[in-house]
């Protein structure tokens, strides 16, 4: 029996005490948002229409209001009519009623779908490049471009502003009407950027020394107990003390810690299947290998979900001690074996 | 008193691998015929761990009084799937994945009760 009281927990979908009481108090939220939402409104156009000025056109305010309270009456009335819709309905009907229609929009699809192995994700997105060597050229998991970019736009935005005051500051010290609250407030300004633009700097140098990291792999999905043979490359110029190739899985676990959220990762497999150490990469040479991979026959087979996933990644790490050391991550899919794909393994053992 | 929602698997060891057949009987006792709203059996499967919780419907029947001989939710009543390929149950270290049978009964005081039967849904040995 639910405890009735004043305050209580939400975590997800799951709160304690009384799901009617919490309920109603979101009921009543959303009915109070659009009520304020619905007189707010006719109380600024009955004032505009009762007592129009023939000296003053309808400014920005008017209209930041106007807009201010259609935006409650849209949330308010839309809360309210998805509580309606959710009272006496349960989760699993919420969630039965809403895979019918995912099946809807899946049979329309070409892409093999998610219907025979739910809660897998595709593999369209890894398998649509074509290898040099093996079947498959596997997409990097976090392309450095967009990280650069975005340390590049940071350090030019920050350091024009430093250089714009910087100027104004010397202008006053240069006129004899010295502010020195613009200057003790452009020193910092003035720090701040120097380092940004030596960090982008050294960001472009090890990108650019650094060099891609190609992998390819002869199939795809992958199958517990199943062997494959992958190609890697490594091009750029620099000498390092080691380098690897591990298929490793991981365990992705998101949840709310206060308004915060947060993602967990765990590794909860990996095994290495290359090293070498001593590499010495030139221009124009880049360190290539073949290896053979094995995924675990006990091994979980890839999952996603809105706040829980288990993925597979092959990860290219280079440790050096004169040079950076770099870690790349290569997403792959692991399935279960199907009924089909048992009994054929059954059948051929 | 609380009504009583009676289920069983029709498999001893609640063990199940992808493409198995699973047959479930459930009724209900302690409970008026009169005061049954609704039942809503469920094959789901959910997460634990770290993790907010997720939730997959596989299997869902909902039956109303109109539904029932006599118009009585309460008797005997079985209801079977095919159980998919994934995702299969596994215990990790902050994600888990748990698979279960929800029987729900609402009243029409618009009370809810529900009753879980776990099961295990393992990959089929080669």
């Amino acid at each position: 029996m639910p405890r009735y009281r004043l305050l209580g927990k939400k975590r997800g979908t799951k709160r304690t005490g009384s799901n009617l009481v919490g309920s109603l108090g979101e009921a009543a939220f959303f009915t109070l948002l659009f009520v304020i939402g619905v007189l707010g409104l006719t109380a600024l156009v009955v004032a505009q229409v009762n007592h129009p000025s023939p000296n003053y056109r309808l400014g920005f305010g008017f209209w930041l209001m106007v807009g201010v309270m259609v935006s409650f009456i849209l949330i308010g009335g839309g809360g309210v009519v998805i509580r309606i819709f959710k009272v006496g309905m349960s989760s699993e009907r919420r969630l039965a009623l809403a895979r019918k229609a995912a099946h809807i929009d899946l049979l329309s699809d070409a892409m093999p779908s998610t219907i025979d192995f739910p809660s897998i994700p595709r593999d369209s997105d890894l398998t649509n490049s074509p290898g040099v060597r093996l079947a498959y050229r596997l997409p990097a998991m976090h392309s450095p471009v967009v990280r650069l970019a975005t340390i590049t736009v940071f350090s030019v935005v920050w350091n024009i502003v430093s250089v714009v005051l910087v100027i104004v500051a010397w202008s006053s010290h240069r006129e004899d009407q010295a502010d020195w609250l613009l200057t003790l407030f452009a020193l910092p300004f003035v720090g701040i950027g120097i380092w940004s633009g030596f960090y982008t700097v050294k960001q472009w140098w090890q990108h650019a020394s650094i060099g891609p990291t190609h992998v390819e792999i002869s199939e795809h999905p992958l199958y517990p107990g199943k062997a494959y043979d992958v190609y890697m490359s490594q091009m750029g110029q620099m000498k390092l003390d080691s380098l690897t190739l591990a298929l490793v899985c991981d365990e992705e676990a998101t949840f709310h810690q206060g308004t915060d959220i947060r993602t967990e990762t765990r590794r909860v497999r990996s095994q290495e299947f290359f090293r070498e150490t001593e590499v010495r990469i030139e221009p124009g040479s880049p360190f290539e290998q073949v290896c053979r991979i094995t995924i675990p026959e006990d091994g979980m087979h890839s999952f996603h979900s809105s706040h829980n996933a288990v993925t597979w990644n092959l990860v290219v790490k280079g440790e050096s001690t004169s040079w950076p050391s770099f870690e790349r991550s290569f997403p792959v899919v692991v399935y279960p074996l199907s009924v089909e794909e048992s009994e054929s393994l059954a059948a051929g053992s | 008193m609380e009504p009583l929602i009676s289920a069983t698997l029709r498999h001893p060891h609640r063990v199940f691998f992808p493409g198995d057949e699973l047959l479930c009987e459930y009724q209900l006792d302690a409970v008026m015929q009169s005061d049954v709203h609704a039942v809503e059996a469920a094959v789901l499967w959910f997460t634990e761990g770290k993790g907010t919780e997720d939730m997959g419907v596989h299997c869902f029947h909902r039956r109303t009084p109109d539904d029932a001989e006599d118009q009585d939710l309460r008797s005997l009543h079985q209801f079977g799937t095919i159980l998919p390929n994934s995702p299969l149950s596994y215990s990790g270290l902050i994600v888990k994945i748990r698979w279960c049978v929800r029987i729900r009964l609402f009243l029409r005081d618009a009370r809810q009760y529900h009753h879980d039967i776990p099961f295990e849904l393992r990959a089929r040995p080669c």
